[in-house]
């Protein structure tokens, strides 16, 4: 079986009876929760197709709709969500995308997974925590597996690095951790740029650990850099310009880990599509601010406890498997089947590779998919 | 109803910067028993600081504090740190951290005498 708590789709899972086999403790919670919803209209309990009519009638009347979340969704579910809000003329914000273009475009190099499990040297883990969100990157792929290059694996054939605003988890089994104060990244991102550049780095850290970072990164056979896409990741361009800056002495690969399993199929999607603001940020980067949207459409996604918090008057709908802040405060709530639990498709992998999702279990709710494609009928 | 001196005095306050990050334990905790539970709130509801800040405003590790950001204010329970990184407080991503304001975000941090909300009482829509 196929995991979607993230988008490692980890493929090993083995479900028995009362237990899940190699699911990490997020995979394991996401195959075996419980926490289901009813379809409500106005906080109130009605059945799934007067939820449904009611969502058709708010995007009906809406004049500027809003669509977010699409990570949690599979394949062909957010191209039936894209069909949708062409029809309603609703922006698609996906959160966390931006950098994504960056790769899709060719514009920083990429690998796949089992490339870094086999050739990769030097991981650096660039604000992010993968021991917290993508817990089993480091045991599958990233640092402690054999690879066909690396035959010791972690103890001498890989240096594992972290660069971010906190002392993580990640950074406490790395062999060197750099925590950067958080309103000083660009200037460390600057102080490494130089030091990659043979000068002597002008800044307030300590500049000969600045100096044998670079060191290291300059020497690497297939590096690899992990990025971050949520708060504690450096601005987009500041990753791109290190990248950039790596690759004109060394082999250096980029991969995101976003939030979602499922995220950079709705980035390939959307790519240079009018719907999105791809900004990867809260919304401030471009598009509609959510507080000017009449009517928010969240799609698998728990919008009120994921970001700040923003001033939202239009009507909320939410498509969701499970009970979420913001259905609690929906105008409707719709119901829908897990995608890679009750509900099968396909998923792209961090890396790229599609990955055919089936089902775990069979059960009664519909799709996301097919509640979207009722919509699409109907509005 | 018999005042104490000490309630005529402010509580000390310590300027922080608010760092969120992601917690594996309040991810499961959320699939599992939903984000409505006790479990989750416990997770979420907390902000790490150095000891050397704890100190500072008077608290120990188990109080609760109110951290007053750019965008809102939020009481949460403290955890002493194992690492020392004074100035800065580290807080779960979720609501309660998000009422804030977007990390890194400025914020001051006092005692409280306060409850913690619940996650339906932080998010006022």
């Amino acid at each position: 079986m196929v995991c979607t708590g993230c988008a490692l789709l980890c493929d090993d899972i083995e479900i028995g009876k009362n237990e899940c086999r190699h699911a990490c403790r997020i995979g394991d919670a996401h195959i075996t929760s419980t926490n289901k919803i009813d379809p409500m209209v106005d906080q109130s309990p009605v059945d799934m197709d007067a939820a449904i009519k009611r969502a058709a009638e708010i995007l009906v009347s809406a004049e500027k709709p809003v669509f977010v979340g699409f990570g949690n969704s599979v394949t062909e579910t957010q191209a039936i969500g894209i069909k949708l809000a062409e029809k309603v003329g609703a922006e698609i914000k996906t959160f966390h995308t931006g950098i994504f273009n960056d790769i899709l475009n060719g514009r920083v190099k990429t690998c796949t997974l089992p490339e870094v499990r086999d050739y990769a040297d030097v991981i650096v883990f660039l604000g992010c925590d993968p021991m917290n969100t993508h817990p089993r990157l480091l045991s599958r792929y990233a640092y402690y597996p054999r690879g066909e290059k690396r035959q010791h694996g972690w103890e001498e054939d890989r240096i594992a690095i972290t660069i971010d605003i906190r002392f993580s988890h990640t950074a406490s089994i790395c062999k060197d951790a750099y925590t950067i104060d958080p309103h000083r990244q660009i200037e460390f991102m600057d102080a490494l740029m130089d030091a990659l550049s043979n000068k002597v780095p002008k800044t307030t850290y300590d500049k000969k650990r600045i100096l044998k970072l670079a060191g290291t990164l300059k020497k690497a056979e297939f590096g690899v850099i992990f990025a971050g896409t949520g708060a504690s990741a450096p601005p987009r361009d500041g990753t791109v310009r290190l990248m950039d800056r790596l690759n004109e002495s060394s082999d250096f690969r980029l991969l995101l880990l976003a939030p979602g399993y499922n995220l950079r199929s709705i980035a390939e999607q959307l790519r240079d599509h009018p719907c999105d603001d791809g900004d990867g940020g809260s919304g401030s980067g471009g598009g509609m601010d959510l507080h000017e949207a009449d009517c928010i459409l969240c799609l698998g996604f728990d919008l009120m406890n994921s970001l700040p918090a923003h001033d939202i008057n239009g009507k909320m709908i939410v498509i969701d498997p499970n009970e979420t802040l913001t259905s609690r405060y929906a105008d409707v709530v719709i119901p829908c089947a897990a995608g890679g639990i009750d509900c099968a498709g396909s998923a792209v992998r961090m890396d790229g590779e599609v990955v055919e999702v089936p089902l775990i279990r069979e059960s009664e709710r519909l799709s996301d998919g097919a509640i979207l494609k009722q919509l699409l009928e109907v509005v | 109803m018999k005042m104490e001196f000490g309630e005529f005095l402010a509580a000390p306050e310590c300027g922080v910067v608010i760092v969120t990050y992601p917690d594996v334990f309040r991810t499961e905790a959320g699939l599992r028993h939903g984000k409505f539970s006790s479990e989750y709130q416990e997770l979420s509801a907390m902000i790490i600081l150095d000891p050397e800040d704890m100190a500072k405003i008077e608290v120990k590790g188990g109080d609760l504090v109110e951290v007053l950001g750019e965008e809102g204010a939020v009481v949460v329970r403290v955890k002493e740190s194992e690492k020392e990184h004074p100035g800065i407080g580290y807080v779960p991503e979720g609501a309660w951290a998000n009422i804030l304001g977007a990390s890194p975000v400025s914020a001051k941090v006092r005692r409280s005498q306060q409850e913690i909300p619940a996650i339906e009482e932080v998010y006022h829509r």
